[in-house]
C-alpha cells in the first residue's frame, strides 16, 4: 500500500477507534448505577466490548503508522490532548438519563452494524478480518438495544417522553455518523475504506424503521453542526481529565 | 409499597451441543426475550455456552426431596383433560444442579410432577425435581449462537492476581513517596 494511503487509512480508523473509546468510557459511567442489576452487568459488558473494539482499531492504526502495536494504543488514549482526538461529538455528551443512553447507543451501534458489514470488503486484509470479528459482537449489541428502544418507546407515557426528548437532542448529531473521511475518494478508489454515502442511506432507512416501530418521531430539518472530527464539545476535555488521570500520574508504569 | 421488581426467570445453560441444560440461577426481566438477553449477560459472558433457556419462575412446579411428597399428594388424574408437554429437571447429586433429564406429558403440573418422579426417580433418589410447561420455555435459536455466545470464548479471563496489584500496593505502603517519581510502581508484565 502506498505510504499516503496508509496514512489516510490510519486517520480514518483513528476516528472509529476514538468513537468506541469515548463511548466505552461514557457507558462505563453506568457501572453500579444502571436501572437494575442485570442491566448493570449487561451494559458493563457492552462498555467492555466497545473498549475492546477500540483496542482493535488502535492496533491497526499503530501497524499502519509503523508504531508498536502494544504501546501505541495506550499513548493515543492516555497521552493525547482533547483537540487531538477524532471522535464524533455524540459520544462525548454526558450520559444523561437511561433513555438518552439507550438512544445514543442504539444510533451508534446500528451505524456500526452497517459500517462493519462494508468494512469486511476492505482490501486491507487485517481491517476486513477485524471488521468480521467485531461485527459478530455488534449484532448482539444491536439486538439488546433494539429490545430496549422498543420497550421504552412503547412503555409508559414517561418512558416515551424521555426517549423522544433524547432522540430530538441526539438526531442532529447523527449527521457525523457517516461523515466521509478526508480524501475519501482515494481510499474508496483503492478499495480500502467504504464510501460514506451508501452506508448513510442504508443506516438511515433501518434506524427510521426501528424508531417508527417504537413510536418515536424523527424531527427533521434540524441539521447538525458538521465540520469534521476536529471540533469537540467542552465535555470531551472533562471526560479525558478523568479518563487519563491515573495513566498520567505515573506515565512509566506498566500494567 | 408495591413491588417494583420485574418477574423472575429461571436460567438453564447448555455448555456444549448434546449436553443437558443445567440450572444456572435466575434473572429479573420484564418479558421472556429480555430474560434471555439478561441471562446471556449474567451467566455466559465467560464460560462456554451452546444454548440458553429461560422460564418464568412462577411456572416452575417442584421442590426438594423434603417438599416433594406434599406436592405429589396434590396430583389428581383428571380424565378428559388434554395433556401438555412439561420439561423435567432433576438433581441427583449433592454437588450437582438441576439438570434437564427429559419430558413428560400431563394434564396439570402436579400430575406432571408425579409422572416425572415415577420416571426419573425410579432408579435413584432425587434431591430435587422441577417440571416446567415446555411452551413457557424461551430458547435461543442455533443460528443465534455466534453473536450470543461465541465472542466470549475469545476473551481472556484474568483474575485479580494477574495484575499484581497487591505487590504494587505493598511496595507503595512501604514507600509512599514512590508514587511521585519514575521508579515504576509495577514492574512485572
Amino acid at each position: 500500500m502506498r505510504l499516503e494511503l496508509r496514512s489516510l487509512l490510519a486517520d480514518a480508523l483513528l476516528g472509529l477507534a476514538d468513537d468506541e473509546m469515548i463511548l466505552a468510557h461514557r457507558d462505563s459511567e453506568w457501572t453500579g448505577h444502571a436501572p437494575i442489576l442485570e442491566e448493570d452487568i449487561a451494559f458493563a459488558n457492552i462498555a467492555l466490548d466497545e473498549m475492546g473494539h477500540a483496542g482493535i482499531w488502535y492496533r491497526l492504526v499503530a501497524e499502519l503508522r509503523g508504531e508498536d502495536p502494544d504501546s501505541y494504543p495506550d499513548r493515543l488514549v492516555f497521552h493525547r490532548a482533547p483537540d487531538e482526538f477524532r471522535c464524533i461529538r455524540m459520544v462525548e455528551l454526558p450520559k444523561g438519563d437511561w433513555a438518552f443512553t439507550i438512544v445514543r447507543q442504539f444510533l451508534f451501534d446500528s451505524a456500526e452494524v452497517v459500517r462493519l458489514q462494508a468494512l469486511q470488503q476492505s482490501h486491507h486484509a487485517p481491517l476486513a478480518k477485524a471488521a468480521a470479528k467485531i461485527a459478530v459482537e455488534e449484532r448482539y449489541h444491536d439486538r439488546h438495544l433494539h429490545a430496549w428502544v422498543r420497550r421504552l418507546g412503547l412503555g409508559t407515557e414517561e418512558s416515551h417522553r424521555r426517549m423522544q426528548t433524547a432522540l430530538d437532542q441526539l438526531w442532529p448529531d447523527t449527521v457525523q455518523l457517516f461523515e466521509p473521511p478526508s480524501h475519501e475518494s482515494e481510499l474508496t478508489a483503492a478499495g480500502l475504506f467504504p464510501a460514506a454515502e451508501p452506508m448513510a442511506a442504508e443506516w438511515a432507512e433501518g434506524a427510521a424503521a426501528t424508531l417508527a416501530d417504537a413510536d418515536l418521531k424523527i424531527q427533521r430539518g434540524t441539521p447538525g453542526m458538521n465540520g469534521g472530527r476536529e471540533k469537540h464539545t467542552d465535555h470531551l476535555e472533562l471526560l479525558l481529565a478523568e479518563m487519563q488521570s491515573v495513566a498520567r500520574l505515573e506515565p512509566q508504569a506498566s500494567w | 409499597m408495591s413491588d417494583t421488581q420485574w418477574p423472575r426467570f429461571e436460567v438453564f445453560v447448555q455448555e456444549r451441543p448434546g449436553r443437558p441444560h443445567l440450572h444456572a440461577g435466575s434473572v429479573h426481566a420484564p418479558d421472556p426475550e429480555m430474560a434471555l438477553l439478561n441471562a446471556r449477560d449474567v451467566f455466559v459472558r465467560r464460560p462456554e455456552c451452546a444454548s440458553l433457556w429461560v422460564a418464568p419462575s412462577a411456572t416452575v412446579r417442584g421442590g426438594t426431596a423434603e417438599e416433594l411428597p406434599q406436592l405429589l399428594a396434590a396430583a389428581r388424574t383428571e380424565p378428559g383433560t388434554s395433556s401438555i408437554e412439561y420439561l423435567v429437571f432433576a438433581k441427583v447429586e449433592e454437588r450437582g444442579t438441576l439438570t434437564h433429564v427429559g419430558e413428560v406429558h400431563a394434564a396439570g403440573p402436579e400430575t406432571a410432577l408425579a409422572a416425572a418422579q415415577a420416571a426419573a426417580g425410579a432408579t435413584r433418589p432425587l434431591l430435587a425435581l422441577w417440571v416446567i410447561p415446555a411452551e413457557r420455555v424461551e430458547r435461543t435459536l442455533p443460528e443465534e449462537a455466534p453473536s450470543m455466545f461465541d465472542p466470549s470464548r475469545h476473551k481472556p479471563f484474568r483474575d485479580q492476581a494477574f495484575y499484581h496489584i497487591q505487590t504494587a500496593l505493598r511496595r507503595l505502603r512501604r514507600d509512599p513517596s514512590a508514587i511521585g517519581h519514575r521508579q515504576s510502581v509495577e514492574s512485572k508484565r
